[in-house]
């Protein structure tokens, strides 16, 4: 299925692109972070992000479906 | 002594003052509310003045002429307020051994103070109108004295809210009530750093009544590209107060208050309770998440703000209307290294100006009663690509703080965490001194003591060279990353690591690099 993914702060930087469209068959937020992980070599855990399916914070055990976009916030403080 | 006066001036008090059993003449001055200033009929008047200049600058004065003309008693006492016609507004004795000197005292100290001291008037008219007159202290062009905090411009022209207000004043949703409103209105802003510093001008420039400033840093060098509301022969000065002579210079209209403190639990509740509306634009994990229970306990609206490099997000914590707050997000605060300080990621000057910007917005907003996001939106917002994103955080889990109802600060307060700088001497080399700091902060302004390297940023990939046993200090600058890392670290297992507290920067200002 084809979805399409956003990066913020650090994880765009090691990831080098803010967005872009995946098709892949992971079922749920935490297979994909961890796909992606493996993949990209990202440093943060899933622990330390947020994840946001379709514009709502979600729950990592929460389920993926054709067309959703994901997001992966890292916390941020600079002021 | 000099001193301003709110009530009615005591004259047998000042008078007595003076006495003075060698002294053989006495000469006053008294400047009274008439009731006509350049043809125009006064029904009475306010001073303000800007009383800590004030003091200082009319105590100078008296100093000058005692030592000028050799007298032995010289004071003075300013009104402020609102004074009636036939009021007195000033009052200048002097005593002296001889006649001469007392009266060519009085009159110079009567002279200067019109001069040089920064204290204005306002005088209503007759006819209803009111405005900011011209004083000698303005007029005098190149006295090199401050001219700041004046409400008129360079030319002689009383300068008017209306016309200050004027293209605000215009929009349908403001006019003279939102005017009103916001003058009546008190927001503070919790640091000046890059976001405030640009938060802060927007809030006074569109008449905010009452300002609050907290922030304990002094201006460096590497602030100035993003902080443009200092100027490069400020560095070393504290920031709060020189955000508030920027702000009266700006914006005669609004009061300024300065906090000069870092945020601390101890202080927090004393700080926010004036204030309706508190703007985050601190820099760091632990003020974020103690203003975000203090707005939750203290009933406060929080407008947050956080920036990384060419991005950032901005929040509305409303506890008036039950929306959610930053824990709801994130229940526990982050660790250190899943996220970069602007010394360790950097950042462009545009951004916090960016953000910063919005944060005033949001405030005028809420205190104009316009339109608005919902308040459960989390906004993030990409300058690269100019994409918003608008994230709907849900109240969805039951134990965090803003659905607890408890009016008390649920912040835990990490005691026992943070060593001085007298301690870890003290310990004379039992205690292992890791330096946190970026390699380039590090060459920059080298630690002058043994020490091990550990960059902050590389942490929790790689655990810093210390064992479980051995207790250690860690140092960074400000003494913010140092304490993440050692709350991180004792998570981790390590229960004997402290931090430095204040950072490098409380023992020698070159250990913050430039």
């Amino acid at each position: 299925m084809k979805i399409h993914v956003a990066y913020y702060a650090k994880l765009r930087e090691e990831r080098g692109c803010s967005e872009e469209s995946l098709d892949t068959e992971t079922a749920t937020a935490t297979a994909l972070y961890e796909h992606l992980r493996n993949e990209h070599g990202f440093t943060l855990s899933e622990a330390q992000l947020r994840v946001v399916i379709n514009e709502e914070f979600a729950a990592w055990d929460a389920p993926i479906h054709a067309g959703d976009t994901v997001v992966f916030i890292p916390p941020v403080a600079g002021g | 002594m000099f001193s301003l006066s709110e009530t009615p001036l005591d004259l047998g008090m000042l008078r007595a003052a003076t006495r003075d059993v060698e002294a053989g003449g006495f000469a006053a001055f008294e400047g009274w509310v008439r009731n006509r200033n350049e043809g125009k009929e006064v029904r009475s008047l306010e001073y303000e003045a800007y009383p800590a200049v004030a003091i200082k600058e009319g105590n100078r004065i008296l100093a000058e002429a005692k030592d000028r003309f050799g007298v032995i008693h010289a004071e003075c006492t300013h009104r402020t307020g609102h004074l009636a016609l036939e009021d007195i507004a000033v009052w200048v004795g002097v005593s002296a051994a001889h006649r001469g000197e007392a009266f060519e005292a009085c009159r110079y100290i009567i002279d200067e103070v019109k001069l040089r001291v920064p204290i204005w008037k306002k005088e209503h008219y007759v006819d209803g109108d009111s405005g900011w007159v011209n004083c000698e202290r303005c007029a005098a062009r190149g006295h090199g004295h401050d001219h700041a905090h004046h409400p008129h411009g360079h030319g002689a022209a009383p300068v008017q809210p209306a016309a200050y207000y004027a293209r605000q004043l215009k929009l349908p949703e403001v006019g003279p009530a939102g005017q009103d409103r916001l003058a009546h209105a008190r927001v503070l802003v919790v640091g000046a750093g890059g976001l405030g510093a640009a938060a802060l001008p927007a809030l006074a420039a569109a008449g905010v009544g009452h300002i609050g400033i907290c922030d304990g840093d002094r201006i460096e060098i590497s602030n100035l590209h993003r902080q443009t509301i200092y100027t490069l022969h400020q560095a070393g000065q504290p920031k709060a107060a020189a955000a508030a002579d920027y702000l009266r210079a700006l914006n005669p209209f609004v009061q300024v208050q300065t906090h000069p403190e870092k945020l601390t639990p101890d202080n927090v509740e004393a700080m926010l309770v004036d204030y309706d509306i508190v703007l985050d634009c601190t820099d760091n994990f632990e003020a974020k998440f103690l203003l975000n229970d203090a707005a939750i306990a203290y009933g406060k609206i929080l407008v947050q703000a956080s920036i990384y490099q060419y991005e950032g997000q901005i929040f509305v914590v409303n506890p008036h209307r039950e929306g959610p707050c930053l824990r709801c997000v994130w229940p526990e605060m982050p660790d250190p290294g899943c996220v970069g300080s602007c010394a360790e990621a950097g950042v462009l000057g545009a951004v916090p100006a960016v953000f910063g910007a919005m944060q005033s917005m949001e405030a005028l907003k809420i205190l104009l009663d316009l339109p608005r996001q919902p308040e459960n939106t989390m906004i993030f917002f990409d300058l690269l690509t100019l994409r918003t994103r608008r994230v709907t955080v849900n109240r969805n889990h039951s134990g965090c703080v803003c659905q607890s109802g408890k009016k008390e600060l649920a912040w835990e307060s990490h005691t026992g965490l943070e060593l001085s700088w007298e301690a870890v001497e003290a310990a004379q080399g039992a205690l292992l001194v890791i330096d946190i700091r970026e390699e380039a902060e590090r060459e920059a302004a080298p630690l002058d003591c043994p020490n091990l390297a550990f960059p902050a940023s590389v942490f929790p990939l790689q655990h810093p060279p210390m064992s479980v046993d051995q207790r250690t200090v860690l140092c960074c600058s400000r003494g913010f990353r140092s304490r993440y890392l050692a709350m991180a670290l004792r998570k981790a297992g390590f229960p004997n690591v402290y931090s430095l507290s204040n950072g490098l920067q409380s023992l020698h200002p070159t250990h913050v690099a430039p």
